[in-house]
């Protein structure tokens, strides 16, 4: 493409596809550029190659046909999206779940906010070359994915939560593997950081690459992890506490210039800020009913169902009918691992939700990608694309 | 966090800790904002909203509304978190416009300051100024309500579709789009629209386009061009 600079010079521009189907892109995302050379100068974006339908597919069914689908948006956290549905759906109703169930719930989301930070931090390694690195931090995910396999048979899609409790209790021996993961993925992240976090050529690939001030990341609407990296210190799960998050002791962690490096590193320390979390959420994990007893929410116990008329009801009318949340609409959201994961749910009286939009945290991220990588070189249009995190599946929905 | 209570109250920069929100200072906000609203704008509450606040304005003061409610001291609703619509085309007993826009709003600075703006839409005037010069965000996000639901946002740079497919026909998200309808969709969008425009915004300018190149796929299949 022949143009002329700003300068008045004539250039010859090389438009190049980055995309939809690249390594680099960890799914499917399109990135059209311009380059003079190896630099992009303009750049534009395309998604949508991951679009299924979520919130047509929604309306077709019942309220708690919505969870599975809700794994499908980011499903290296699939947990914490199940929990962001049900507690918006609870919210509607204004009440809350049993104290185990609460604690259980901090305790899963927040193993999954880390284990989302680790598939993006050891992606990212990948995408610069640190192929040692990346394994130190994305081998222990495994033994929280036995975990999950262990509590809901599956190790990615786990529909794990219920509007009104969970799918059920933990297994024996819940509480010795989450001991034991936290101390493995503790020594995991403080060794791989020890290889990355002061290493010459980490630094030099991702300093000062890819900088996104705070007025430009809340112009676009950025919230989580990369928005705190550009130091704005915002976390729901401090500002709008909810599960008792406020009793908790925890630190947000804040970046100063917001580029790849302070993105990265970010994820890595509230990594093991989420790790001592779950500490305290194990210590604090008494027996005890896990499912809320008001049978609006959730169906009643077989055992109740065998003796009890009314509790026979519930379990009926629950299954054929769904949950109904009263009429209006409500937004509720949470902090999930990549930011502020929200729901604006339209409910009519009936069982079936009227409307449900998704309001998925990477896809302001991914708005602002042209203007991240613009003015760089491609391999750092790479590696901030790593940084950000974009999950094509709450991206595309 | 060790941070007292007073570093709180002169919490200034973005990197100080906010004061968290509580049930009671959300309604209080809700409550000083409708009033301060409902004053110079002329809001109404949203009846549908039982739990947080939704104001209802009108079309033609929506961009002014908009633009207070980012810089205003009282509101500074610093994040526009998104933009749906609401088709009520099913919605029982439903009289007035078809259509309701709805725009999502946080404040990061006034912890508690959330609420929703709704505009109502006619279906034979589906009109809505943009305000995509107002928040960056609401660029794509009125693309995505755009290529959902039909609405026209007057102003937008580049009123594309943004989930589906550039062929694709209809609006899937309104009511009597059927679930199951099927479309064949084949070419892509070679996009140097938008990229002469991107280069045009940063001073560039084209001499030379370059040709869309669409080959067909028989020919890609045999091997030609």
């Amino acid at each position: 493409m022949k143009t002329l600079t700003p300068d008045g010079e004539k250039l010859d521009l090389f438009t190049v596809n980055i995309g939809p189907s690249h390594p680099a892109t960890h799914g499917a995302l399109r990135s059209f550029v311009a380059l003079d050379g190896e630099v992009v100068v303009a750049a534009v974006g395309e998604i949508g190659y991951l679009h299924r339908g979520f919130e047509k597919m929604v309306e077709q069914g019942t309220y708690q046909q919505v969870l599975p689908y809700t794994d499908r948006l980011n499903y290296c956290s699939a947990i914490l999206n199940n929990i962001g549905f049900c507690k918006a759906v609870e919210s509607m109703f204004q009440v809350g779940v049993p104290e185990r169930a609460t604690v259980l719930r901090v305790l899963l989301s927040e193993l999954s906010r880390v284990i989302d930070h680790l598939v993006c931090v050891a992606a990212a390694m990948n995408d610069v070359g640190a192929q040692t690195a990346y394994f130190y931090f994305y081998n222990p995910r495994e033994k929280v994915y036995a975990i999950w396999e262990k509590l809901s048979g599956a190790r990615l899609t786990n529909t794990f939560s219920r509007i009104g409790g969970l799918y059920r209790d933990t297994y024996q021996g819940f509480e010795e593997d989450v001991r034991i993961v936290i101390e493995d993925i503790e020594k995991a992240i403080l060794e791989g950081l020890g290889m990355i976090e002061h290493n010459r050529i980490f630094v030099d690939r991702t300093r000062d690459v890819g900088i996104v001030s705070a007025e430009t990341a809340i112009s676009y609407g950025w919230t989580g992890p990369c928005l705190r990296a550009s130091g704005v210190n915002r976390d729901l799960r401090k500002d709008e506490p909810y599960f008792g998050y406020e009793t908790y002791d925890f630190e947000t962690v804040i970046g100063t210039t917001g580029d790849t490096y302070d993105r990265l590193m970010c994820r890595i320390y509230e990594s093991l800020e989420s790790l001592k979390i779950c500490r305290q959420a194990l210590a604090r994990l008494k027996p005890g009913p896990v499912d809320s007893d008001d049978v609006r929410l959730r169906q009643p116990s077989h055992e109740a169902a065998y003796h009890d008329m009314e509790a026979l009801i519930g379990r009926f009318k629950l299954v054929y009918e769904g949950v109904r949340p009263p009429t209006g609409e409500h937004f509720d959201s949470i902090e999930a691992a990549n930011g502020e994961l929200g729901f604006f749910i339209v409910s009519d009286g009936t069982g079936n939700p009227y409307k449900i939009k998704v309001r998925p945290p990477c896809f302001t991220q991914y708005a602002a990608f042209h203007e991240i990588i613009e003015g760089g070189m491609i391999s750092d249009a790479v590696i901030s694309l790593s940084s950000i995190n974009i999950i094509a599946g709450e991206l595309d929905r | 966090m060790s941070h007292s209570h007073e570093a709180h109250e002169t919490a200034k920069t973005w990197a100080d800790e906010p004061v968290a929100a509580t049930a009671q200072s959300r309604k209080d906000a809700q409550g000083s904002l409708f009033a301060l609203l409902n004053g110079k704008f002329g809001v109404t509450l949203d009846p549908l909203d039982s739990w947080g606040l939704t104001v209802v304005v009108e079309k033609a003061k929506l961009r002014e509304l908009m633009l207070f409610l980012r810089d205003d001291q009282a509101c500074l609703f610093t994040t526009l978190m998104d933009i749906t619509a609401v088709d009520c085309l099913n919605w029982p007993g439903h009289e007035g416009p078809r259509f309701s826009v709805v725009y999502i709003l946080r404040s990061l600075t006034h912890i508690s300051n959330r609420m929703r703006v709704k505009v109502w839409v006619e279906e034979d005037d589906l009109d809505v100024p943009s305000i995509h010069d107002i928040w960056k965000i609401a660029n794509w996000q009125e693309r995505e309500t755009f290529d959902q639901y039909g609405i026209q946002f007057v102003g937008h740079p580049n009123l594309k579709r943004l989930l589906n497919h550039h062929e694709f026909v209809g609006h899937p998200l309104r009511k009597d789009y059927p679930a199951q309808r099927r479309q064949k969709l084949s070419m892509n969008d070679p996009m140097l629209d938008q990229m002469e425009a991107r280069l045009k915004a940063q001073g560039y300018t084209i001499l030379d386009s370059i040709p869309e190149t669409s080959p067909q796929v028989e020919d890609v299949l045999k091997g030609g061009n």
